[in-house]
């Protein structure tokens, strides 16, 4: 225990003579959240008529888009203060500037993102930390059922013009730029797109690469490699080179053959890989599945007969596996999600219909290093042990690594075990938890609010991750996990009195500032006006 | 009185004259004597770099587990497809001569 009692006064005391054990000087300081909670609620604020997005990690910034989702808005987020002369404040109401949205909330300035035909896919967003960027996209509408041209995979749609802005967010000047035409990347909840320190990957699923780029400090968008067809940087020049030289051997010997006819069609100067090889990173895949297996026999007839098996009988749709998801392990390492066409975009409730497989890719040496199927035990106990390197978050931003998980933390790995012996398969209950990697970028709240050794919550109705939760006519509650174990604060969606409607769907999702004490609920029903709480 | 906290005002000062700096004898047994070791077994190589490790646990514990896999079993590798004979014990005998060439 750090602190002995629970008084604020008490605690401040206590941290100016005792200091933290070594290590825990974030957890430390975080238990003043025990006592500086969200605990008044301004219920139907009037607002801009902007969609909110969410506070950068550092809780500088306020990111929201217009509406007609073609302009970014931007807030600095501010604390009123006000000072009280009567005796018993607690109960003394606020004033009423604390009702205001302008008193919270400063715009810093509105920059036009997307051009007429475009929209800014107002799901995505990524925030650089160490330099104050953040990565908006821009798309046009979404084409399905467009022809598979150009090495495309069949079934993916495809977009005229995806666009990558970053901006400086202090000012909102655009820095740079990166256009994507006619390619489909999956930019809903950053699913397609991954940042870590300064290296950005994004996934081109039409066309399956991985490109990974670079943000320079100078704000410069750095193309650094494409994994897909080519994995090292002079694959296509060698195959190039190679592939001329064969083309003028093959020519020659046409024209020995058939004396001075020459078939224009056959000789082609440019390569087609496509046609004769398969992609770089497919090889790789295949050639590591295939020693694996070959290496787990030693009697050669058994080799044999298990790589007929086990490899060759499914060799097509190994083929036919295509990327849908990529995310960091370090600057080194990729972690890919390998999937059947149809299957890739799975919910976790159809994930036994689609297999889908793991692989760690070694960027550098461009060799997978391990390759799993997502059912398996090994990938489990791995994602049970080491959840939160799987977060990959940078190590320039020191609460990111603070998150709860249930590898970080006893209550969330108790509640795990818990859904755990419930479940009534435990290869379905791996392969539903580990339908979740590669995670997703940024998607989880740096909030003390859901540190799980702070606080006890219901988190089928509020959580870290920025999704849309089903709301309730009743408060969420946010209960000590230690002594005295009570009930600390509430939190509730909809307007104050309760919602007219008893029957009518409503989803609400929550904005919760990084350090203030200060939380942003938005309601919407099917029928009404979203009504902002706060 | 000389205390080792000066003359600090205390509630009671007599609770402090038991002690006595000025002691020589009582100085040498309340300070505990320097271990010396006297075994050379933890001096460290002269050569030894301590950095901090670069790859996360995750992917250690990654790479760990597959070179787990590759040697659990002694293996060629799968591109030679005929059968190998293992090289003899003692490649460079003693004597020095050539070794019989193994018939095919």
């Amino acid at each position: 225990m750090f602190f002995k009692s629970s008084n604020i006064t008490a605690r401040i005391f206590d941290r100016q003579i005792c200091t933290p054990a070594p290590g825990t000087s974030v957890h430390y300081a975080r238990k003043f959240y025990e006592n500086l909670v969200p605990s008044y609620t301004v219920y139907e604020v009037e607002c801009p008529d902007h969609s909110f997005r969410k506070f950068t990690d550092d809780g500088q910034y306020l990111i929201s888009f217009s509406r007609n989702q073609q302009e970014l808005i931007v807030y600095r987020p501010r604390w009123l203060s006000f000072s009280c002369k009567d005796e018993d404040c607690d109960n003394h109401d606020l004033p009423l500037k604390a009702k205001r949205f302008e008193s919270f909330f400063t715009q810093l300035y509105c920059v036009p993102l997307a051009s007429c035909n475009e929209l800014i896919c107002k799901d995505f967003f990524l925030y650089m930390e160490s330099n104050k960027f953040g990565l908006f996209a821009t798309s046009t509408a979404q084409v399905h059922d467009a022809p598979a041209v150009g090495g495309a995979v069949q079934g993916v749609p495809s977009i005229e013009k995806i666009t990558f802005h970053l901006l400086r967010l202090e000012d909102g000047f655009v820095l740079d730029e990166k256009v994507f035409c006619n390619d489909y990347v999956n930019l809903a909840h950053n699913l397609g797109v991954f940042l870590y320190d300064d290296l950005l990957t994004i996934v081109s699923l039409r066309y399956q690469i991985i490109h990974i780029l670079q943000i320079r400090d100078s704000g410069n968008l750095v193309h650094v490699r494409a994994i897909g067809e080519f994995c090292r940087e002079d694959d296509e020049l060698f195959l190039n080179s190679n592939a001329q030289g064969m083309a003028l051997s093959d020519k020659n010997k046409q024209q020995q053959l058939l004396g001075n006819h020459i078939y224009n069609n056959i000789h082609q100067a440019q390569p087609n890989p496509g046609n004769s090889f398969l992609s770089g990173i497919k090889q790789r895949l295949l050639s590591f599945m295939f020693r694996g297996l070959w290496n787990e026999e030693t009697d050669d007839t058994l080799r044999v007969q298990k790589i007929r098996q086990k490899f060759y009988f499914h060799f097509q749709d190994y083929c036919d596996l295509i990327i849908w998801k990529v995310q960091f392990l370090d600057r080194h390492h990729l972690l890919i999600k390998f999937g059947s066409v149809d299957g890739g975009r799975q919910v976790s409730r159809h994930a036994d219909t689609h297999p889908a497989f793991v692989a760690v890719y070694n960027m550098d040496t461009t060799e997978i290093v391990s390759f799993y199927q997502n059912s398996a035990d090994e990938l489990y106990m791995l994602f049970e042990q080491f959840c939160d390197h799987f977060y990959a978050t940078s190590r320039n931003s020191m609460h990111m690594n603070f998150i709860s998980s249930h590898s970080n933390n006893i209550h969330a790995l108790e509640q795990l075990r818990s859904i755990k012996d419930k479940a009534s398969s435990s290869s379905q209950f791996m392969k539903k938890m580990l339908s979740s990697l590669p995670f997703s970028c940024q998607s989880l709240s740096p909030s003390p609010y859901f540190d799980q050794s702070l606080f006890r919550f219901d988190d089928k109705l509020i959580s870290a991750t920025d999704r849309h939760k089903q709301s309730t006519d009743h408060p969420i509650k946010f209960i000590l996990r230690r002594h005295p174990y009570s009930l600390r604060f509430k939190i509730k969606p909809g307007p104050e009195a309760g919602s007219m409607d008893g029957r009518a769907k409503k989803i609400s999702w929550f904005l919760f500032h990084p350090v203030l004490p200060l939380a942003l609920s938005v309601q919407q029903t099917l029928i009404m006006q979203p009504p902002l709480n706060r | 009185m000389d205390s080792v906290l000066g003359n600090w005002p205390s509630y009671d000062p007599h609770n402090f004259s038991q002690l006595r700096t000025s002691d020589p004898s009582r100085s040498s047994k309340m300070a505990p004597a320097t271990y010396h070791s006297i075994h050379n077994r933890d001096v460290p190589p002269a050569d030894q770099v301590i950095n901090t490790e670069h790859k996360n646990i995750l992917l250690r514990e990654i790479y760990r587990r597959a070179e787990e896999k590759i040697d659990l079993i002694a293996l060629p590798s799968p591109s030679q497809l005929t059968p190998k004979r293992a090289a003899s014990d003692n490649l460079i005998p003693e004597h020095g001569s050539k070794q019989p060439r193994v018939s095919t």
